[in-house]
């Protein structure tokens, strides 16, 4: 089986024609641009652009009305729950933004399959049927056959298994598709090459094509759902933006049957203390959210614990329409208390109980079981 | 002309109300109820990926299982293709005991069109095992008779995309689905107002099948209660007759007089 989708000294990415954000950057959108954009039955890039611009900011509550009233309509009054389990803290992998890190000083862990199995108990025992499992980058601790016996001892205890790990071939896609895993979530951080290039410094993420390429490998493979999103802060966001928008589209044009979910993650503090150099505030990231929802009325949008307990309250339904909750981002943590160093610190620390009666006084019901077994067959 | 005075028979079975009730996308499982029971169906459909014996809170199954006088279909949402949808209804089948199955069939989980190869295939090896099918289709003509061929119980072509609230974009289509058709024709997805339900059943629909609209709507239960008239009202006209339409006036002298 080939895994050698890795260049050692790969040279800056390239963007390639149908990724490329800047036809839309350089247009000055007006107050009638974001008002065209508003009532647009057929959105494309200028519209994503226009309600990306700083033209649309007075008009948050207008996008917050239209994006309620398209999530309403393709999601109903329901929000879809998963929850991750971070199986490993070994990385190769140098992102000058993350607490994993290869040269963090922070203690590493993998679990062992029996501690795998308590973990998966224990989630179980909350109620959840989704479960995200992570790693870092490829490492002996963590590598396909590792993840392939957790994703096969995972299928067994829950419905819909995702992993959001180190990028792979299609073939090594394929055997964790066949171990019972629908999904990939794999995030491009930042879709600027050369910052891109700066912010991985060392190892096999260095490789910007062989990145942005995954998804699309994981779809060849057999898996029915990918993950995208852009690690905001890393970069300009509209541009980021953009060019995410313009990746989900490309993927959806060359994988028709597979599904997609967007996330909008922000950068947080973690113990190397790095500071974004492009930050959001909550209001860019609603605009964004609200932006994405009237652009792409049918794909999922997903929002994690990396933001705080009011953002989620107030962003749930308008948009957003599935959520993590009672997350630990520490190596297991939930069959016991877990240990102090997480890959990034939660914002919305609440338990299922407090955040599930949240949604239901918002008239959102909480959706744990929403896929069966049953549709587990590989293409 | 069919007239819908009888009640809707659906595979030996016999239902007196003509309208179907989704039930996804409500905002909790008391809502869900309080709209079944105000719209006064007497068949429901239920996707097998959100039936939960594991966690009660989050089943959608046993909540309807319980209600008296409606009858469960599981749906098979979700499925790619025929091998997993009919995997899906033989589980559905055993968990609800409900010998009644909708295939849905849509490989494209954004855009949710039926795909009408799978979804053949899938209708004509569930017939045959003794299943009550109604496939949920495309509003094509030709598929629809050959799926009657295949022992379905009914049809379901789509009004419009699912959960898209664009009315019976389709009409054209489902109008020769309904002139040919043995079995009774169902308009599946796409209604968002009682009125569109009460076209659909002027234009000689046999029932209606609505979620979205309902789940979705400021007041779901008064909503169903909506649909359940348009869909009687409906179903009324069509029985009293509607007046033909002409493109021309119909002259009080007419023009062939001098033939008389």
């Amino acid at each position: 089986m080939s895994s050698t989708i890795i260049n050692p000294q790969p040279a800056i990415g390239t963007v390639p024609d149908w990724l490329d954000p800047t036809p839309w950057l350089d247009t000055n959108y007006t107050a009638a641009d974001v008002r065209h954009a508003l009532g647009s039955e057929t959105p494309d890039e200028s519209t994503l652009a226009a309600l990306l611009s700083p033209a649309a900011e007075p008009f948050l509550e207008a996008m917050a009305a239209r994006a309620q009233a398209i999530t309403r309509r393709h999601f109903g009054r329901t929000i879809q729950l998963y929850i991750p389990l971070y199986l490993s803290s070994y990385c190769s992998g140098g992102c000058a933004y993350c607490g994993f890190a290869a040269d963090r000083r922070t203690e590493r862990h993998a679990l062992g399959f029996d501690a795998v199995e308590k973990e998966l108990v224990a989630i179980k025992a909350m109620g959840f049927e989704e479960l995200l499992l992570l790693t870092g980058e490829r490492s002996s601790h963590a590598d396909l056959n590792y993840l392939r016996e957790c994703v096969e001892r995972s299928a067994r205890h829950f419905h819909n298994i995702t992993i959001e790990v180190f990028p792979m071939a299609a073939d090594e896609y394929r055997v964790l598709a066949e171990a019972g895993c629908t999904g990939v979530t794999l995030y491009q951080e930042t879709y600027d090459p050369e910052i891109y290039d700066e912010m991985h410094r060392w190892g096999p993420k260095k490789n910007f094509d062989a990145r942005l390429d995954a998804p699309s490998r994981a779809l060849a493979g057999g898996l029915r759902f990918a993950g995208l999103g852009a690690l905001l802060g890393l970069a300009d966001p509209r541009s980021d933006m953009l060019a995410l928008y313009r990746h989900a589209r490309h993927l959806q044009k060359t994988h028709w049957k597979s599904g997609l979910s967007l996330s909008f993650p922000r950068i947080r503090t973690e113990q190397g203390g790095f500071v974004p150099t492009h930050p959001v505030d909550e209001k860019m990231l609603a605009q964004i959210i609200f932006a994405f929802r009237i652009c792409l009325p049918d794909v999922p949008l997903n929002l994690s614990t990396r933001e705080s307990a009011a953002f989620r309250d107030g962003i749930a339904g308008l948009g957003v329409n599935k959520m993590s909750i009672a997350s630990k981002t520490t190596v297991g943590g939930y069959s016991d208390g877990g240990s102090d160093e997480g890959q990034f610190d939660i914002s919305d620390s609440r338990g299922l109980k407090p955040f599930c009666d949240m949604l239901r006084s918002k008239n959102l019901e909480p959706v744990y079981k929403n896929w069966d077994a049953a549709y587990r067959s590989v293409a | 002309m069919k007239l819908a005075t009888e009640n809707l028979k659906l595979g030996g079975h016999e239902f007196s109300s003509r309208l179907i009730l989704g039930t996804g996308k409500f905002s909790d499982t008391e809502t869900m109820i309080r709209a079944i029971e105000a719209s006064g169906t007497e068949l429901v459909t239920v996707a097998l990926r959100r039936f939960n014996r594991e966690k009660p809170d989050d089943d959608l199954c046993a909540p309807l299982a319980k209600l008296k006088n409606v009858r469960l279909m599981p749906n098979t949402s979700g499925a790619m293709n025929a091998n997993e949808a009919v995997r899906a209804a033989q589980l559905g089948r055993e968990l609800s005991g409900s010998p009644f199955v909708k295939v849905e069939i849509h490989p494209n989980p954004h855009h949710l069109m039926p795909d009408a190869i799978e979804t053949y295939a899938a209708a004509k090896e569930l017939a045959a095992d003794g299943f009550i099918v109604l496939p949920y289709i495309p509003a094509d003509p030709v598929l629809a008779k050959k799926l009657e061929d295949a022992g379905c119980a009914a049809v379901m072509p789509l009004g419009a995309a699912i959960g898209s609230g664009g009315g019976l974009s389709t009409a054209d289509m489902i109008k020769l689905i309904i002139r040919d058709s043995n079995i009774p024709v169902i308009v599946d997805a796409g209604l968002r107002a009682p009125s569109e339900a009460a076209r659909a059943m002027e234009m000689g629909c046999d029932a209606c099948l609505v979620n979205s609209a309902i789940a979705a709507a400021g007041d779901p239960a008064a909503m169903a209660r909506a649909f359940a008239l348009g869909v009687e009202t409906g179903a009324a006209a069509r029985r009293a007759g509607l007046m033909p339409k002409s493109e021309v006036a119909v002259a009080s002298s007419p023009l062939t007089s001098f033939l008389s």
